[in-house]
């Protein structure tokens, strides 16, 4: 046991090619590979200067050889400092890009949807059934893409610990009726049954209501697009002491054991879910997992692979 | 008698949009394209709500907020704030300068934004 753990702290901490390449820099100048060097440096100085007290009576011969050994500490931790500064550089810039990217992004996709939606509403007069469909259909590509570009935005938004929410009080079981009605188009095409239990009294919940449409969004449709074809998603909503509980119920192909530790880091996507389907980009559980949070409430799973998950999430419930 | 929306929005696409699908929902709408106008056409056309961009020329949204608050003739005119910056501060320093509220543009279609204006202005 014990020696499984070290093993997996050597692999994550010193497995320098991995850390090179997540760091984008070459493996000497990698933290772990400089710290390795430095502690071998200090047991050689303290080995030296050992040597040289015993060996050698005169004090320059000592103030040398320990002179050298600070000027070689000093250099590797320059190196060090060094290298530390330029993954932050690194990461930074990123963190920039994506969000100067994704927020330009943005405006262009606002001006796309809401004229779609302005001809589609009000000026509808004069298109042909298939012209409206074919419109229809540039405005669901468009909200994709809209749902990306914030995917990615908000990533770095949690990163930074800067998520925005907007919360007022509302009623987590109107939201479910209301995700269930969303998704129950796609279901019907995916031949998924898609039925629905909630309490009857109101559990209202402190939450931002487009942010609580992206988790159960998240959640509605992965079960969906992860169960075959007559399989069946369910999801339930009960009220527990202060707590609203919904569990998202599929019998689809599950996630494998081996992989679930990994299931809510940002870009994982199992290998189960990449052979049933290759859209998607690992980002939806991670986002909801951080939108619960921070709304004071929590998202876990159970699964077994070729047999089913149950998601689950709970929120505090406001007392009138 | 119909409310009327002041649109300050310097995107001519976006303010288009917004100024034709509030008028067919029954609103009188103003558009001012910088913020210098939107504080202007705030004063003299006595907006019952305003639609505020941050991003704006001349003025930003933050000035035109605080100005439009300062002012004893404005300042209970509910503003929105639509734009595309989203962060906690973004959002922060919006309702802390007195926006009613503060909606991200790529995630709203238009018929939620009408929806909020009326509940806003408790209309049905």
């Amino acid at each position: 046991m014990l020696g499984h753990k070290l093993k997996n702290f050597l692999d994550s901490e010193f497995n320098l090619r991995k850390q090179a390449d997540e760091l984008g820099v070459r493996v000497w100048e990698t933290p772990s590979f400089l710290f390795i060097v430095m502690g071998f440096v200090i047991l050689v100085a303290m080995a030296g200067v050992y040597f040289i007290s015993n060996n050698y009576d005169s004090p320059d011969v000592l103030v040398i050889s320990e002179s050298t050994v600070v000027v070689i500490l000093f250099t590797i931790g320059n190196f060090i400092i060094r290298s530390v500064d330029q993954v932050t550089r690194a990461n930074k810039m990123k963190t920039e890009f994506i969000a100067v990217a994704s927020h330009q992004l943005k405006t262009p996709i606002a001006e796309i949807n809401w004229q779609i939606e302005l001809l589609l509403s009000k000026f509808p007069g004069g298109l042909s059934e298939k012209q409206q469909l074919l419109i229809g259909q540039i405005a669901h590509s468009s909200q994709k893409m809209a749902r990306l570009v914030g995917d990615l935005l908000d990533v770095v938004r949690i990163d930074q610990g800067r998520l925005a929410m907007t919360n007022e009080t509302l009623d987590l079981c109107a939201l479910v009726a209301e995700a269930i009605t969303n998704h129950r188009p796609l279901a019907i095409a995916s031949g998924v049954q898609l039925q629905s239990a909630c309490p009857v009294e109101a559990a209202k919940v402190l939450i931002d209501k487009k942010r609580m449409g992206v988790v159960l969004d998240n959640l509605l449709s992965n079960a969906i697009k992860y169960t075959n074809k007559g399989g069946k998603v369910e999801v339930f909503l009960e009220t527990r002491d202060n707590l609203v509980q919904v569990c998202v119920r599929d019998n689809g192909v599950g996630i494998p054991a081996k992989e679930q530790s990994d299931i809510f880091k940002k870009f994982f996507r199992s290998n189960n879910s990449m052979k049933s389907s290759t859209d998607g980009t690992g980002l939806g559980l991670y986002i909801a997992k951080n939108i619960l949070e921070q709304s004071g409430g929590k998202l876990w799973f159970k699964s077994l692979e070729n047999v089913g998950s149950d998601f689950f999430f709970s929120l505090p419930v406001i007392k009138n | 008698m119909s409310k009327k929306i002041l649109i300050i929005e310097d995107d001519l696409v976006l303010q288009n949009s917004l100024d034709e699908f509030l008028k067919a929902e029954g609103f009188e709408t103003i558009v001012a394209i910088d913020g210098e106008i939107g504080v202007q056409k705030a004063l003299t056309e006595k907006p019952d709500l305003i639609l505020l961009d941050i991003v704006l020329p001349k003025k930003s949204g933050y000035e035109v907020l605080q100005e439009v608050k300062e002012n004893e003739k404005t300042a209970r005119v509910p503003i929105i704030l639509l734009t595309n910056l989203g962060s906690l501060s973004d959002v922060e320093k919006a309702l802390g300068l007195g926006a009613t509220t503060y909606l991200v543009k790529a995630d709203y279609s238009l018929d939620e934004i009408t929806k909020k204006i009326k509940e806003i202005l408790n209309l049905k």
